[in-house]
C-alpha cells in the first residue's frame, strides 16, 4: 500500500481493489454494513441459536446495509456535486455581470417606471 | 499526468472524466460485494457438513440466482448509458481544433479565425530540461483556453493513430480518410499528458500529446505569437 507523500490519506484497499480512504462514501459504507452485519447475526442467534445460518444472515445483512448505505450516500453526493457547479457558475455570473443588465441580484423593483404622481 | 506504479485512474480535469470516475467507483463497489459473496459461498461450501447427492433442483435459490444478476447488471448498465449519452453531447464549441496523425507526430490545425498550424514532436531524452517528463513532453503544445468547450477533429495523414489524454477523458481514433469529432471542456488550468493509443509503427511509444489549459487573455497571446511565429 503506497503511502502519499503530499499528506493525503494513506490509501487502503479492500481485497486489493477498493480504496476506501479516497473513494467517497466507500468508508462510510462499509462501516455501516460491518454495523448491520454484526447486528442482524446476533439478532438471528439469540432468536434461533442457529450459528451456521446466523453467519449467512449476518452476512446478508452487511450485503444489504453496505449497498443500501452506498446508494444513498452516492445519490446524496451526486445532488451535492451538481449544487456545487450550480454556485460555482453563479459566483462566476455574478463577478462577471455584476452591475450591467444582467446581473442575478439585482432588484426588478427598483427598474420599474414610476407612477403618475 | 500518471506517477510510477500508479494503478488508478489519473485525477479528472473535465467533467466527463469526473462522472466516468464517479461511475468507475460505483462499479467497483459493486465488484467488491460480488467478490465477498463468492469468497463467502466458497468458504461455506468448503466447511460444511451437510451433504446431499440427491438433490435434482431447488426453485428458490435458481430464483434468487436468475434475479439477483439481472438486478445488478440493470444498477450497472443505468449509470453507464448515462455516461456514454453525455460523452456524445456536443454543446455549441468555441473552438474548433484539428489533430492529424502522423509517423510519429501529431500536428495541430486552429482554423477557425486565422491559418494557424503547428507540428508537436516528442522531445528527446537528451534534450529534456530538468523537472520535464520523459517521453511525454512535446516541443510544441496544443493550447486552449480553459473551461471553454473545445470540439477536436481527428484524423490521419498515414497509418492509424489514436488521440487520447487520460485525465481529459478523451480517446479519438486517428483513422486516415476520415475525420472523427470529439469535445471536451477543461474544468482547471493546466498541463494534460497523453500518448498515442493505436500501433502506428516504430515509434508509437514516442509521439505524445500534450494540451495546455490557459486563461482566454494567455490563449490570445500564444496565438498571436505563434502566428507571428509562422
Amino acid at each position: 500500500m503506497a503511502e502519499e507523500e503530499d499528506g493525503q490519506a494513506k490509501e487502503f484497499k479492500l481485497l486489493g481493489i477498493l480504496d476506501v480512504q479516497r473513494t467517497p462514501c466507500a468508508r462510510d459504507a462499509i462501516l455501516h454494513g460491518a454495523g448491520g452485519s454484526v447486528a442482524a447475526g446476533v439478532l438471528y442467534f439469540l432468536a434461533t441459536s442457529r450459528v451456521k445460518r446466523s453467519f449467512d444472515v449476518g452476512f446478508a445483512g452487511f450485503f444489504l446495509t453496505t449497498l443500501g448505505s452506498w446508494f444513498y450516500c452516492r445519490i446524496h453526493h451526486a445532488k451535492l456535486r451538481v449544487q456545487q457547479r450550480l454556485i460555482q457558475e453563479g459566483i462566476k455570473n455574478k463577478v462577471m455581470y455584476e452591475g450591467t443588465a444582467l446581473d442575478p441580484t439585482k432588484n426588478p423593483k427598483s427598474e420599474a417606471p414610476s407612477g403618475p404622481s | 499526468m500518471a506517477h510510477p506504479s500508479q494503478l488508478g485512474f489519473q485525477d479528472a480535469a473535465s467533467p466527463v472524466m469526473e462522472e466516468l470516475l464517479h461511475f468507475h467507483d460505483h462499479a467497483l463497489m459493486i465488484v467488491f460485494l460480488i467478490s465477498t459473496l463468492v469468497l463467502y459461498i466458497i468458504v461455506a461450501m468448503v466447511t460444511t457438513k451437510l451433504t446431499n447427492k440427491f438433490i435434482l433442483d431447488s426453485q428458490e435459490i435458481e430464483i434468487i440466482w436468475t434475479l439477483l444478476p439481472a438486478i445488478i447488471l440493470i444498477l450497472i448498465a443505468l449509470p453507464s448509458l448515462r455516461i456514454l449519452y453525455l460523452m456524445d453531447e456536443i454543446n455549441d464549441p468555441h473552438l474548433t481544433i484539428k489533430a492529424m496523425g502522423h509517423q510519429w507526430y501529431w500536428s495541430y490545425e486552429y482554423t477557425d479565425y486565422e491559418d494557424l498550424g503547428f507540428d508537436s514532436y516528442m522531445v528527446p531524452t537528451q534534450d529534456l530540461t530538468p523537472g520535464q517528463f520523459r517521453l511525454l513532453e512535446t516541443d510544441h503544445r496544443m493550447v486552449i483556453p480553459v473551461e471553454s468547450p473545445i470540439r477536436v477533429l481527428v484524423s490521419a495523414e498515414d497509418v492509424l493513430h489514436s488521440w487520447a489524454v487520460p485525465s481529459l477523458g478523451v480517446k479519438m481514433d486517428a483513422v486516415p480518410g476520415r475525420l472523427n469529432q470529439t469535445a471536451f471542456i477543461t474544468s482547471r488550468p493546466g498541463v494534460f499528458y497523453g500518448q498515442c493509443s493505436e500501433i502506428c509503427g516504430a515509434n508509437h511509444s514516442f509521439m505524445p500529446i500534450v494540451v495546455e489549459a490557459v486563461p482566454l487573455e494567455h490563449f490570445e497571446n500564444w496565438s498571436f505569437i505563434m502566428l507571428q511565429d509562422a
